[in-house]
């Protein structure tokens, strides 16, 4: 492929033909749309301004679907021996590219621009680094990251007696307030107090941030080899949930999906929702209560694990595709464009200095919502990243859903989990913590 | 000699063109599975042995269990209704007024959207509460359903929006097998005093069989290839209650990465498929045929 370019390119040059535009580095960036929103379009034209500022790179956005998906496409492109030269992945998915050694380190990228890794990292929130930087390397750049949020029905609060500019800040005022906002016609619930996505992702999503806010950890940060699902920190949460459910009954029983969160919190079915913060701007323009974001409420602690995606860049690239891919990730990440991109979907920005600039200031001011999510970053952990992330993770979502759906008690349903997790991990542990090391 | 190589080239040369793509696209990638399906790879390790692994893997994954056994009821819930409705509709429809091409056109309706679309317009039909279904059930005073989100009853809502859309679908076939009846044996069985149970329990029906074995076929393989609304609506869940067969091939393949155990799945439902083709075929072919 390359050398047939470059012989091409050759060609042209010793006919003396070259014009200017020939010598443009061809790119892919392939890029997922994770929320409800009109994000791809938005990403298109972000792509047509990068190659107007940029004539020596041509960068094609390719939609991907969702996180999911876009890891499954780059798989693809990478074993067909075309890897795309830059991906905007689910932040935890970005561990499983380096234990299989599929992505490249960015250190010498950043040294050439005379920076250090650790100056590098240091750019973007704290919380940010420990999913794009391990293993002694930076792996990838944050792009746009969230965190669980509270939204409130203010409407609803001041009429149930609450105060809806003093949301629930401890599991204990939640139940209490949710209690207080459940409106029953007779067997039938015709309004919940609270609701949570339960369909997979967005579940352990959830799970973990409960886990976390009740003094657990979830996962360990520092290897891909252990979840602590058998704990009291994560049984405590799911049996809170459990309650929610069926004691308090201010929960709806089984499964209630993301989409259907966020609609039944639009059509004032549902009085307090726990969504992300990428949804901010989905829901600041579909809502028509009046509404108020708040933290997740704590039990223990307040703690929240971030979401979101990071970019990197596959293994496999031409020095020219590298250098070109490192120009449009320093772009994408540059303090401008990401308060741009925060602006536009609700996502926080993750580099620090976008908070600087006077037209994120403007927006902060009249947009008070987005604040709290960035007050909230001062407790966001690290999102649970593992060896099979995906399989480990829905070990844990099938048997909270069993325990959402009345069929497992919260102690059966951590135990059974986590053996299931240990079974999916055993392979890597074997080859890691298990085996004396080279 | 040469007349008998001449139409043996022919044959082939008619067939080539499809027999090029059957093998490139069909028979190539079975091969490959059973292959693959017999690798044995592990993490951290390049060396590839071969055996039974895969297999033996599979038979104690309860993931796996649950997907067959889904996939059964599955197989079943939507194969036996469907196949009733599309007869029903067929018999009531057989007569080709103006009224009953329209209505036709109607039930033929559903089979015109992509499941994909379906399953997204249903999960709009599903919503707890606010759903249509739900919105009409509780004018009857029904309390709410969580129609995906509960493992109990998730299976059985993928199971109703598959024979709403498939049922139209079969119906085109009855209705052919329909009119391939010669009419002078219902003239006979009405002279013999048959009433109109009579006459469909022994025209209708036996002489409908080349059409139930060919439209079970279709059913069963559509039971297991067509999937989109198990992606679009609940990815298996909750608890793995939706999950089938192919949709455990693809986590196993794209969500754990583990491309051994996914080709033993992919092996043993091409089997099974296939066995089930085959026999419900030959007995197409056996025994179903009548003169008239």
């Amino acid at each position: 492929m390359l050398n047939w370019k470059s012989t091409v390119a050759a060609a042209t040059l010793a006919l003396g033909l070259a014009p200017a535009a020939w010598a443009a580095t061809e790119i892919e960036l392939y890029f997922p749309v994770p929320v409800e929103g009109k994000l791809a379009s938005e990403m298109k034209s972000l792509m047509e301004r990068f190659n107007a500022e940029h004539p020596e790179i041509v960068v094609t956005p390719v939609y991907t679907g969702n996180y999911d998906e876009t890891a499954i496409k780059t798989r693809a492109a990478m074993k067909a021996g075309n890897p795309p030269a830059a991906v905007i992945m689910s932040a935890n998915f970005v561990l499983e590219y380096q234990i299989n050694n599929e992505i490249e380190p960015l250190d010498p990228l950043i040294e050439a621009e005379g920076m250090t890794p650790d100056s590098y990292i240091g750019q973007f929130w704290p919380a940010l680094h420990r999913n794009a930087a391990f293993a002694g390397h930076v792996w990838a750049a944050p792009f746009h990251n969230s965190t669980p949020l509270l939204y409130i029905n203010a409407d609803h609060f001041r009429a149930a007696g609450l105060n809806p500019d003093a949301p629930p800040a401890t599991w204990a005022e939640l139940v209490d307030a949710a209690k207080k906002l459940t409106v029953t016609d007779g067997t039938n619930t015709t309004r919940y107090g609270f609701m949570l996505p339960g369909g997979y992702d967005y579940l352990g999503w959830i799970m973990s941030a409960l886990a976390m806010s009740n003094g657990g950890e979830y996962f360990n940060p520092y290897y891909g080899g252990e979840v602590y699902y058998d704990t009291p920190s994560m049984q405590g949460a799911v049996q809170f949930v459990d309650d929610l459910v069926h004691v308090h009954k201010v929960m709806p029983e089984g499964v209630t999906e993301g989409k259907a969160v966020s609609t039944a919190f639009f059509a004032g079915q549902a009085s307090m929702v726990t969504l992300s913060t990428g949804s901010l701007s989905f829901i600041r323009e579909n809502m028509k209560d009046d509404y108020r974001v708040a933290f997740m409420p704590r039990n223990l602690r307040n703690a929240v694990p971030i979401g979101g995606a990071s970019l990197m860049m596959p293994k496999g690239l031409s020095d020219e595709e590298k250098a070109a891919s490192w120009t449009l990730i320093t772009w994408l990440t540059s303090p401008e464009i990401s308060g741009h991109w925060s602006r536009f979907t609700g996502y926080f920005a993750p580099n620090k200095a976008a908070y600087d600039l006077p037209e994120m200031k403007d927006f902060l001011t009249q947009n008070p919502d987005a604040q709290v999510a960035i007050d909230q970053l001062a407790f966001a952990q690290p999102w649970f990243a593992t060896y099979n992330t995906v399989a480990v993770r829905k070990a844990l979502e099938d048997e909270v859903q069993a325990v959402l759906s009345g069929n497992k008690t919260a102690a059966e349903a951590v135990k059974a989990a986590q053996a299931t997790a240990d079974e999916i991990l055993a392979p890597y542990v074997a080859q890691t913590a298990f085996k004396l090391q080279d | 000699m040469q007349q008998k190589t001449a139409p043996m080239m022919q044959t082939v040369g008619l067939l080539a063109p499809s027999l090029v793509f059957l093998v490139l696209f069909t028979y190539w990638p079975m091969l490959q599975s059973v292959w693959q399906s017999l690798r044995i790879e592990s993490f951290g390790s390049d060396e590839v042995t071969f055996g039974l692994g895969n297999f033996q893997r599979l038979w104690t994954d309860d993931s796996f269990q649950q997907a067959a056994l889904n996939n059964l009821v599955y197989a079943l819930g939507t194969i036996v209704p469907g196949i009733v409705i599309a007869l029903a509709l067929a018999v009531g429809l057989q007569e080709a007024t103006r009224l009953n091409a329209a209505l036709r056109a109607i039930v033929y309706f559903p089979v015109l959207i992509p499941l994909v679309a379906a399953a997204a317009l249903f999960s709009f039909v599903f919503l707890p509460g606010i759903g249509l279904l739900d919105w009409h059930l509780a004018k009857l005073g029904m309390a709410q359903i969580n129609w995906l989100g509960n493992p109990k009853v998730a299976l059985w809502s993928l199971i109703g929006l598959t024979v709403w859309k498939n049922a139209g679908y079969y119906m085109l076939f009855f209705l052919a097998g329909l009119q391939a009846i010669p009419n002078d044996l219902y003239e006979a069985t009405r002279i013999e005093g048959a009433g109109v149970i009579g006459r469909f329990r022994r025209v209708t029906l036996p002489l409908l069989g080349p059409t139930f074995a060919f439209v079970f076929v279709i059913a069963l393989i559509n039971a297991v290839t067509q999937i989109d609304h198990v992606v679009v609506l609940t990815k298996g869940g909750p608890s793995d209650s939706t999950n089938l067969l192919l949709f455990y091939i693809y986590q196993q393949a794209h969500e754990n990465l583990d491309y051994g155990k996914a080709a033993a799945a992919t092996v043993v439902t091409l089997a099974l498929l296939l066995a089930l083709s085959l026999t419900s075929l030959r007995s197409l072919e056996r025994g179903v045929h009548y003169e008239s």
